[in-house]
């Protein structure tokens, strides 16, 4: 199984001597007696018995059936991490180890790094030396490190609800008739390896129909490119490369987007203003508010379903289409979008949201064609994809469920009867289910057999890149559960009757992908967690216009009256498969900054006319319910009104009201004892009962009938809502963000200064600071200090920054962030360090009812008058040698005196005692670096000070200046545009420093003169000027 | 006839400060007499009830101990709620005694002798219902003693540039010399109870009075240590309400960050403490029989510190919002816009009506020497200065300067039963005071009895020492050469 090459090797150079003494014959001609007497340390019956089992037999033949019957109690060691007898070369116990494996999602792997402390995976970080990565993911994968640590995750295999074990199910399997009429609903995998233990599978089976299960993602996408080209192909953005882009209802840099990371790096990089080339501009057009419209330059507000009208008459403007574009054939801005396109030519680019109908995309295909932008800024690859119409697909398995043609079906790792409306009555007709998933989830309650999935850290596979780059994943850790396995491993044994395992498997395969030696190879594949090579490779495509037609046919562009609801994947939970991460379930979405629900967002207006509305109460969000009727389906959502919605459009969000069994038991505490307060995980499945399921309600985009049905309803946000027209005023005056467009900025570099608040009199560095003559840092004990050579500073780019808030999430999993709950959150006390601030901008240019928004990331400012140090009666928050300032966690002692004094609000208090009754499994996505927080502590953004301390000691190790670079805080390292930029300000020549000398350069609060250390970068529009 | 000016100032042209035409005895007897006789079934059911009030009090600190500072109504913004609140508050009642006692001693303000002991009672009390507050509302309780320069391995030393610290030192300094006072001024009555008493009593007493025995000498080192302690506890009354306003003026918080703090904190303790002390003193001064010592004169005395004060806490009112508006400072500006206007108003608005509104009426002669409307008044005052510490702390806390951070801050159960709970803690203590101590300074107004002129017997002992019927000019005259 395990071949250990360094054991073979030593026995094979065993060399034999030049020259031999001997004492006898015997010896010298290594006779059969002589081995019998000199392999015992006594003459044979000196000290033991002549015949049958001789003592040391006896004891070790005792000892072997005691271990033995020991073992019986474990499980089969396979592929063990065994202590070390010889130990590693670099390992050292507490460094992390890193290694790099892949994520599967949506049919493709995404890398990454994973941190790993003493054998237990911690930190999931983007692989930097992936070609698609840069270092940086989406808070997806980071918080896929807690969905292994899940204490709701399925442990047992049960049998018609009766707990069973392996061998019961192995039984099962073996018995299958090979004409069994099998079903396997299976998400789409780029695996070799999977789909060559699928061809076993199918062969074994004389019928078996394999859904690729899209659920509530749709793969609209493949389908229009499909009937554009004629030809499956995956469109592949290169945003960097783009000057126009036109988004069609496309949240693409949003998390649910198949490539958000390398979007939004690309994007960013086209937002480039610090040197004379131009900038790019980008429309989005689209019914809700996602972060993608928050950095368009002009942004249109249109209902989802008139969204193909547009795209239509944009299409017959660039003369790429012929059919009629309905409703909006005339709008103003299709001659100007067009105009743009055109002469942006090959750097133009159109992309569309994967709610809109495949026609849609088709016409974006053709434009992209027409306007020549195939090869430059969008390539379309030959990746495989599934072009057939799963809603079809879907059909048909329910037609044979129904007609009883099904006598087994197989579900892995996905959810129908929780994702597809009217599946489970249909499901339980069939007689042998089995599912596998990581909980006990909606189908699991329903199948026969339920089978715990193993997490991607826990599991050998492969696959291929959205790019097509080959990747392995790797596991880091021994499944947690004893009968986890993976969807490789259940679909190889139910191929082959017999038990294999994912690691054989994926080597196996990847013997014939390898050239050269292949162990060599492999090693290298391990160690990088890719194959260097190329990806995919492009097709050449050609639209057909006839295609491009019969695609637009069924898609209606007249004007939709009524109301629309539109479903969208949820940018936290995706569509359900993340809502039991109670990171995920607490980070404010970034556009709503609503946590712990899903709401049906509309416009104010649109509100006023279903005579719905909110109220402020005790700060609290209280809101009136909504019935959402599409067909025969319903939802009931609480509303949110956000401005900027198209009008009699209704947003929701797919992935919440799951109802997931756990097994955890149901703390029971003291009538005084606010336990349930302590943390998430009192009662239940996380995510059970949290929001409403919406996928009875047919979608992406619906006409529905909405009325209200209740009031009162709390939802639970980190910002306090109302008073937006007051509040944007205050921003504006206040100078809080400062933005230009690229006209202005041109003609005035330094427009920021003009957004400072201006003094009366005197200057403000005039006034002096409160203890300025003995200042804390002026003290020979931190200017003596080494560590006074290296000033951190960061600065923050609020140009590229989208307010993805995947920094959220990374500050959460590296500083033991706790989560609170919505009831906490609703009151205020919520523990992120690093925030993003959304606000929206009305005025110059944009109206109430569309304003712009704009973000802001908001970490400590580490100032260097910092407000919060003085105040402090225990000295439990002080300025450290290198300029940040830090919070003394066992010296605080809670008066919340330098939250108070804190301009920024960014200090965080422990309300409750959040650690005490943590689940030990979530216990172990702890930073062993960072220390938990008890109860009644202040606590904040240290600028990942144990990080800094790290790249400290190793530099001071090796007797060498820190690199500029080398220190990485965790928000900077995930970011995918690259806004946030760290380092030493006292070296002139640092990135960091580089960025504050950029004219764009402001400090939050300047004229507090409490010297804040983040920087921040003003925002570059650059809108249309023919648009207002 | 040998009249001196003397005589004129001192007595004669004011109405007696004790009213009644009472000996000395009579005095002793009034005030003793209260602490002697079978304790009334009235005392037991206000006992009972305040001792429920303190209970509550520390079945709420209890509740908040085990399970964190999360059971109060905090939230990110606002830090500091109903616990800052409260403390202030009763700091602020805690003003009234030592005022009374020291400073007006030193003024030589003679009215204060019949309400000084209770007024000085009351501020030890509120002064400890004060102190409940600091300790309880940091995160870790265990940890709170952190806040003293205790010695320690570590060489830690608190931090003294927090104004929380000072407030430590502020405080506890207020409360010792308060203690020291108060104790100092009751020897004499308590050597008359103990000469009144028998069995137990009498021990007690007479551990208490330390052996006074009413000599010279004995008067005059009491005499004197009883003008100096005026003297040191002076500059307390005043520099303690100033220091707490530190923890408010010296942070960068808009609304707090106001150079008019420490007078007006000041006035506004005086204002409140006052307040306070009437509300007591209407009620007991009528239960306990004392009218004619603690007199409707006494009562209008305060009611005009009390306009006085509540005037000068309007006038701060007022020149906070023009000095928001004068710096330019929007912050400042944004401020005070929302006290007026934003989610809070109402309890601004409280705040102005009850504190700058209501005792306006005072300038009316006949409503301050009204029982029912001074007893009115004086409660509006102690809620609307409530109400001014609720609004600098809360609504300054709530939005600051980034709106991103703005929340709103509202109380539960526990923050407000916990208050509920001090005024049970007070009325315990107070109600033990009035039954087993001497309400009133017995030998001090025995000083201002109309009897204790020398010269009260001349003049065929009428009880009008001087010559009522000498014209100014006369007198005058003679005391020209």
């Amino acid at each position: 199984m395990i071949e250990l090459p360094v054991i073979d090797s030593f026995a094979a150079n065993e060399e034999t001597p030049r020259s031999r003494y001997w004492r006898s014959v015997s010896q010298f001609e290594n006779s059969a007696e002589f081995q019998r007497v000199s392999g015992e340390e006594f003459i044979p019956g000196a000290s033991n018995a002549p015949e049958g089992a001789t003592r040391r037999q006896f004891i070790q033949l005792m000892g072997a059936s005691m271990a033995m019957a020991g073992l019986t109690a474990c499980r089969k060691p396979i592929e063990t991490i065994v202590p070390f007898s010889h130990m590693p070369e670099d390992r050292v116990e507490g460094v992390p180890v890193y290694y790099a494996t892949s994520m599967p999602f949506r049919g493709a792997l995404r890398p990454v790094v994973v941190e790993s402390f003493d054998g237990r995976p911690r930190k999931i970080e983007g692989n930097a030396e992936h070609p698609e990565s840069s270092g940086a993911c989406s808070f997806f994968e980071q918080a896929s490190i807690l969905s292994m640590y899940d204490p709701d995750r399925k442990v047992k295999i049960s049998h018609s609800t009766v707990d069973s074990d392996w061998g019961s199910f192995k039984s099962f399997v073996s018995q299958l008739s090979a004409s069994s009429k099998i079903v396997v609903l299976a998400e789409a995998s780029s695996s070799l390896t999977f789909a060559a233990a699928r061809r076993r599978f199918e062969e074994r089976f004389s019928s078996v129909r394999w859904v690729t299960y899209e659920g509530a993602a749709g793969n609209a996408a493949t389908r229009g490119i499909n009937a554009a080209f004629g030809t499956s192909a995956r469109a592949s953005h290169s945003f960097s490369d783009a000057k126009v882009i036109v988004s069609l209802d496309s949240d693409f840099l949003g998390s649910v987007d198949t490539d958000s990371v390398s979007n939004a790096t690309g994007f960013s990089a086209s937002r480039n203003v610090e040197g004379s080339q131009e900038v790019s501009r980008l429309y989005v057009i689209e019914s809700g508010y996602s972060i993608t419209g928050g950095m368009a330059d002009n942004r249109l507000r249109l209902k989802s379903s008139e969204i193909a009208s547009f795209a239509a008459a944009l299409a017959k403007a660039v003369k790429a289409y012929e059919g009629d574009a309905g409703v909006h054939a005339n709008h103003s801005w299709i001659g100007e979008i067009a105009s743009d396109l055109t002469r942006a030519g090959s750097t133009g680019l159109v992309v569309v949201g994967d709610n809109q109908p495949a026609g849609v995309h088709a016409l974006a295909a053709s434009i992209n064609s027409a306007i020549g932008a195939v090869g430059t800024t969008v390539h379309y690859l030959d990746a495989g994809d599934n072009a057939v119409d799963f809603d079809a697909e879907m059909a048909a398995v329910n037609a044979d469920i129904a007609s009883g043609n099904v006598d087994l079906i197989l579900t892995l790792g996905v959810n129908p009867v929780y994702d597809f409306p009217g599946f489970a009555d249909l499901y339980s007709k069939v007689a042998e289910r089995i599912h596998l998933s990581l909980h006990q989830d909606e189908t699991a309650q329903l199948a026969t057999w339920s089978l715990p999935q193993t997490h991607f850290l826990e599991e050998w596979g492969d696959g291929r890149s959205r790019g097509g780059v080959h990747a392995i994943v790797q596991p880091l850790i021994a499944p947690l559960y004893d009968f986890a396995h993976s969807n490789l491993e259940i679909v190889a044994l139910l191929g082959s009757g017999a038990e294999q395992f994912g690691y054989d498997l994926v080597r196996d395969t990847w013997r014939n992908q390898l050239s050269g030696d292949f162990e060599k190879a492999w090693r290298k594949v391990v160690h990088d967690g890719f194959n260097a090579g190329p990806g995919f490779s492009a097709v050449s495509v050609s639209v057909s216009k006839a295609g491009v037609q019969s695609a637009m046919a069924d898609v209606s562009v007249s004007a939709h009256s009524g109301i629309e609801v539109v479903t969208r994947l949820d940018t936290k939970v995706f569509d359900g498969r993340f809502a039991n991460i109670v990171w995920l379930q607490e980070l404010p979405d970034p556009t709503t900054k609503v946590v712990w629900d899903n709401i049906a967002q509309m416009s104010p207006k649109t509100a006023d006319n279903l005579g719905v509305q909110y109220k402020l109460e005790g700060g609290k969000y209280i809101t009136d319910r909504v019935k959402i009727e599409v067909g025969g389906g319903s939802v009931d959502l609480p509303v949110l009104i956000q401005p900027g919605l198209a009008e009699d459009s209704i947003q929701v969000t797919a992935g919440y009201g799951r109802n997931i069994l756990s097994d955890r038991a149901i703390r029971s505490t003291n009538f005084f004892d606010r336990d349930e307060h302590t943390d998430v995980y009192g009662n239940g499945a996380v995510s059970t009962g949290v929001g409403s399921n919406v996928r009875s309600i047919a979608g992406p985009i619906a006409t529905a009938a909405v009325t209200k049905s209740g009031a009162g309803y709390m939802v639970a946000s980190t910002q306090d809502h109302g008073a937006i027209e007051e509040e944007g005023k205050i921003v504006q005056k206040r100078g809080l963000f400062r933005q230009a467009t690229v006209a202005e900025y041109r003609a005035n570099p330094n427009f920021v200064k003009g957004g400072e608040p201006k003094p009366i009199r005197e200057d403000w560095s005039d006034y002096p600071t409160l203890w300025q003559e003995s200042h804390p840092t002026k003290t020979a004990e931190i200017t003596n200090s080494n560590y006074h050579d290296y000033q951190w500073g960061m600065v923050i780019d609020l140009n590229t920054c989208t307010g993805c808030s995947a920094c959220v999430v990374a500050c959460q999993s590296e500083n033991n962030i706790q989560v609170v709950g919505k009831d906490e959150v609703s009151r205020g006390r919520e523990l992120h360090w690093i925030r993003t601030d959304r606000y929206f901008v009305s005025g110059d240019g944009a109206s109430f009812d569309s304003p712009q928004m704009v973000m802001q990331p908001l970490p400590c400012q580490h100032c260097e008058n910092a407000p919060c140090e003085q105040v402090c009666p225990v000295a439990a928050t002080v300025h450290s040698p290198d300029g940040t300032n830090q919070m003394i966690y066992n010296r605080c002692i809670g008066t919340r005196y330098c939250a108070n004094n804190c301009p920024y609000k960014v200090r965080r208090f422990n309300f409750y005692n959040w650690t005490r009754t943590l689940p030990e499994t979530v216990q172990m996505a702890h930073n062993p670096n960072v220390t938990v927080r008890s109860r009644g502590v202040m606590e904040k953004c240290s600028f990942c000070i144990q990080r800094v301390r790290q790249v400290n000691k190793t530099a001071n190790l090796e007797s060498r200046p820190i690199e500029d670079g080398e220190v990485v805080t965790a928000c900077q390292q995930v970011c995918p545009s690259h806004a946030i930029t760290f380092g030493n300000v006292a070296d002139p020549n640092s990135a960091v420093s580089q960025k504050r000398t950029s004219d764009r350069r402001y400090e939050l609060l300047a004229e507090l003169n409490v010297k804040p250390r983040v920087s921040y970068l003003g925002r570059i529009r650059n809108p249309n000027p023919n648009l207002a | 006839m040998d009249k001196t000016l003397a005589h004129l100032a001192d007595f004669h042209d004011e109405a007696p400060l004790v009213k009644g035409n009472l000996t000395f005895h009579d005095i002793t007897e009034i005030v003793s007499s209260h602490t002697e006789k079978k304790t009334p079934l009235a005392w037991y059911g206000a006992f009972g009830l305040a001792l429920s009030g303190l209970m509550l009090m520390i079945v709420m600190i209890a509740y908040l101990f085990w399970n964190g500072t999360g059971v109060w109504g905090l939230n990110n913004p606002v830090g500091w709620g109903f616990a800052i609140v409260n403390f202030v508050f009763w700091v602020g009642i805690g003003h009234a005694g030592t005022l009374i006692s020291a400073i007006l001693f030193l003024f030589r303000q003679q009215w204060r002798t019949a309400i000084n002991r209770s007024a000085e009672a009351m501020t030890l009390f509120a002064v400890i219902c004060a102190l409940v507050f600091p300790g309880i509302h940091v995160g870790r309780v265990w940890a709170a003693y952190w806040m003293l320069p205790i010695p320690n391995q570590m060489g830690m030393w608190p931090q003294f540039k927090s104004p929380l610290l000072w407030d430590v030192f502020a405080v506890s300094t207020y409360f010792t010399v308060s203690a020291a006072f108060w104790y100092v001024g009751l020897v004499p009555d308590l050597a008359t109870l103990r000469d009144r008493a028998t069995g137990f009593r009498r021990k007690i007493f007479g551990v208490l009075a330390m052996g006074w025995t009413g000599a010279n000498r004995h008067w005059r080192n009491y005499e004197k240590a009883y003008l100096l302690l005026a003297a040191l506890c002076t500059p307390l009354v005043l520099s303690v309400h100033s220091v707490v306003s530190f923890d408010f003026a010296v942070s960068v918080v808009p609304g707090w960050h106001t150079t008019i703090f420490p007078p007006y904190f000041v006035a506004g303790a005086i204002f409140s403490g006052f307040a306070m002390v009437v509300t007591l003193m209407v009620v007991a001064r009528k239960v306990y029989k004392v009218e004619n010592i603690i007199t409707l004169d006494h009562l209008e005395k305060m009611n005009i510190v009390i306009l006085l004060t509540g005037s000068m806490v309007g006038f701060a009112y007022i020149i906070e919002f023009f000095i928001a508006w004068y710096s330019g400072v929007q912050y400042e500006q944004y401020a005070f816009i929302n006290r007026m206007f934003g989610p809070y108003a109402w309890a601004y608005w409280t705040m102005m009506t009850c504190n700058l509104f209501f005792p306006q009426f005072f300038w009316f002669k006949k409503l301050r020497r009204s029982i029912p409307f001074m007893f009115t008044i004086s409660i509006f005052v102690n809620v609307g200065m409530w109400f001014e510490r609720f609004v600098i702390t809360v609504i300054s806390l709530h939005r600051d300067y980034l709106p991103s951070a703005w929340d709103y801050y509202t109380p539960t159960f526990v923050d407000v039963l916990t208050f509920v709970g001090t005024f049970g803690l007070f009325f315990t203590l107070f109600l033990l005071f009035l039954r087993f101590l001497p309400m009133v300074a017995v030998s001090e107004v025995k000083g201002v009895l109309p009897q204790a002129d020398p010269h009260f017997y001349d003049h065929e002992g009428d009880g009008h020492g001087a010559d009522h019927t000498l014209d100014v000019a006369t007198s005058e005259k003679k005391t020209a050469h």
